[in-house]
């Protein structure tokens, strides 16, 4: 069996991505944050470590683009009172890898050479999210994972899943995506 | 300052309140002893605990508690204490025993609290101990349910659970109604929400409907704003159901209506309510003509309210089937509790669009119960501010219509206020 190791290359574009999106986030920034998405792409943060379904059983957060683009919306509107606040994130991620490591690897690496579209992997990583919101700084941690798709010879985020470490907690307001 | 039966009275008046109500602890001392301690309040539903020795915990005001069936199927709500030093017994949400066990010394207890056991006993003896005196016990509090939702209260003479809730009652049994075999479990799990606010403010939102147009039209803008882009031919989207009616008129509110009852209960809607004009699953149609025909379906499915409180500690969304559970912590800090409920009986869509009523208006990410809590959180701010004293709620003062059990006005008075605060002071000065 040969073991398959994917390219520095194909490696690094992927950790891009998901630096350009925690950037996006960082500022607050959904306008540039919803292109990173495919148009059926979906953000997802269960409630329950392990949950299996976003639709039967609650969520902090599902959204299909419909929501996203009715939240980057109403993050800006004049009116909405608690956006009022500034939203200042600083997303660290690290321990980046993928999800089924030979194969995975393997899939992200082809579609790197053939720059070949609707090639798919599904890559975790872990996060810190320092969040200031309404004079109060939040540390949220936990993992990502991230489907990710070619299309139109770049990697697209077609799956986001949020798994907080203290999901299940009596949170506050999430103000934004994680 | 401490309290007289006189001047708590008087941090009630017809047209106004105190602001000593929302920011002073010792006021939210007495409450929890008075109100909390004597009213019925909601603990779970019984669908939580389906077997012999499932049990739930939780705080009934800032004492543990543990809701557990027994092998004879009866539930219980008791004291999450042990006898002895008064460890908790179980401090997971959820779960199943065969006994209670304590982590400490390993006192054991029955299903239904009764101490079983206690380790090597001979050292008790002619100690003037008795194993069997109840006082030794996990100690019940009284507890009553209605179609499966169980109360439990620390008043030793509380008025029967159906008395209690009145014509409040009714939107209960619409919420079990709208199933075709009479019968709802809770499902899809809970979302915890912690309030920066006193408990009172969450509450006094409910069947205020004023507010939707102003703390809501930058996510109905929103919705609309995108909708607006899409073409005609689109599928229809839940979502386009849920959210456009919390911006709809003062007018549409007012025809809404508010009703009172007797210890603090309220709901406002009744012939329609801003969920009456949801779409109805065909699939869901069909099993409730054949459970009931078309005249008892149509009555079911056209009693539309929107928020129903049982005062202080449960609100129902019975047209949505979820409710919200009020736990307080302190004079500033509230967790909400968010429950969905099945429809037995009918298709799994009708619990898919709860679960995603629940996520779109009630979760801690939602664009809609975020405005709501900035909103008590400024009115907890500022009421730290001595300009006044006193928070104003004169809407339609004097125009509450007496029906006998009930009093009615329009969708936009503040009967909800003045039906809340009669019950807050008859508990907190009678039960002194």
């Amino acid at each position: 069996m040969t073991q398959v190791v994917a390219s520095d290359a194909a490696i690094r574009e992927i950790e891009q991505l998901l630096y350009q999106e925690a950037s996006y986030l960082d500022a607050a920034d959904l306008d540039g944050w919803i292109d990173l998405y495919t148009q059926d792409g979906t953000y997802w943060m269960p409630v329950i470590p392990d949950q299996e379904s976003p639709l039967d059983h609650i969520s902090l957060f599902y959204d299909d683009r419909v929501l996203m683009e009715v939240r980057r919306r109403n993050i800006k509107h004049p009116r909405a009172a608690s956006k009022d606040y500034p939203v200042r994130c600083s997303h660290i991620i690290s321990n980046i890898r993928f999800a089924d490591e030979a194969d995975e690897a393997d899939k992200a690496d082809k579609a790197d050479e053939a720059d070949e579209d609707d090639a798919s992997c599904t890559v975790h990583s872990n996060f810190h999210c320092l969040m200031y919101y309404n004079g109060k700084q939040t540390m949220y941690g936990g993992r990502y994972t991230h489907e990710l798709v070619r299309q139109d010879g770049r990697w697209m985020i077609r799956h986001k899943r949020v798994d907080l470490i203290n999901c299940d907690a009596a949170l506050n307001t999430i103000i934004i995506y994680i | 300052m401490s309290y007289s039966n006189a001047s708590i009275a008087d941090l009630v008046q017809p047209t106004k309140l105190h602001r000593n109500l929302y920011v002073d602890p010792q006021v939210f001392d007495l409450e929890m002893q008075r109100i909390w301690g004597n009213a019925w309040i909601y603990i779970g539903h019984d669908s939580q605990v389906p077997q012999p020795g499932d049990y739930i915990t939780l705080n009934y005001g800032s004492m543990p508690v543990v809701m557990v069936r027994d092998r004879q199927g009866a539930v219980h709500v008791l004291h999450n204490r042990c006898g002895h030093k008064g460890a908790k017994l179980v401090d997971k949400p959820c779960g199943k025993v065969s006994a209670f066990r304590c982590c400490y010394h390993g006192w054991t207890y029955k299903l239904d609290g009764t101490l079983a056991g206690v380790p090597h006993m001979a050292g008790y003896e002619g100690t003037g101990f008795d194993k069997s005196d109840p006082q030794y016990s996990m100690q019940k509090l009284a507890s009553s349910s209605h179609r499966g939702f169980v109360f439990a209260t620390l008043n030793a003479n509380p008025p029967t659970l159906r008395d209690w809730m009145g014509g409040a009652g009714d939107v209960l049994d619409n919420l079990c109604d709208r199933s075709p075999e009479g019968e709802v479990e809770a499902a899809g799990g809970v979302l915890r929400y912690e309030h920066e606010c006193n408990w009172k403010l969450f509450l006094e939102n409910l069947n205020d409907t004023m507010h939707p147009m102003v703390v809501h039209q930058s996510v109905v803008d929103a919705a609309i704003d995108y909708i607006k882009t899409l073409p005609e031919d689109s599928p229809r989207r839940d979502e386009a159901e849920i959210i456009p009616p919390f911006g709809a008129s003062y007018e549409a509110f007012e025809a809404t209506g508010i009703t009172g009852f007797r210890y603090g209960h309220h709901y406002d809607g009744g012939k329609t309510s801003i969920h009456a004009n949801y779409s109805v699953d065909p699939d869901y149609e069909r099993v409730m003509l054949d459970a009931y025909g078309p005249e008892r379906t149509r009555e079911i499915l056209t009693f539309n309210t929107h928020n129903t409180l049982f005062y202080p500690s449960l609100t129902i969304k019975s047209a949505v089937q979820n409710i919200r559970v009020v736990r307080p912590i302190a004079v500033d800090r509230t967790v909400i509790e968010t429950w969905s409920f099945r429809l037995k009986g009918a298709p799994e869509s009708m619990l898919r669009r709860t679960l995603l009523y629940s996520r779109l208006i009630n979760s801690n990410g939602s664009m809609v119960g975020p405005d709501d809590l900035t909103a008590y959180f400024r009115v907890q701010q500022g009421l730290q501010s001595s300009a006044s004293q006193w928070v104003e709620m004169h809407r339609n003062y004097g125009a509450d219509q007496d029906l006998g059990d009930r009093l009615v006005n329009t969708g936009t008075s503040d009967l909800d206020m003045r039906t809340q605060y009669a019950a807050w002071k008859q508990y907190m000065t009678e039960a002194a």
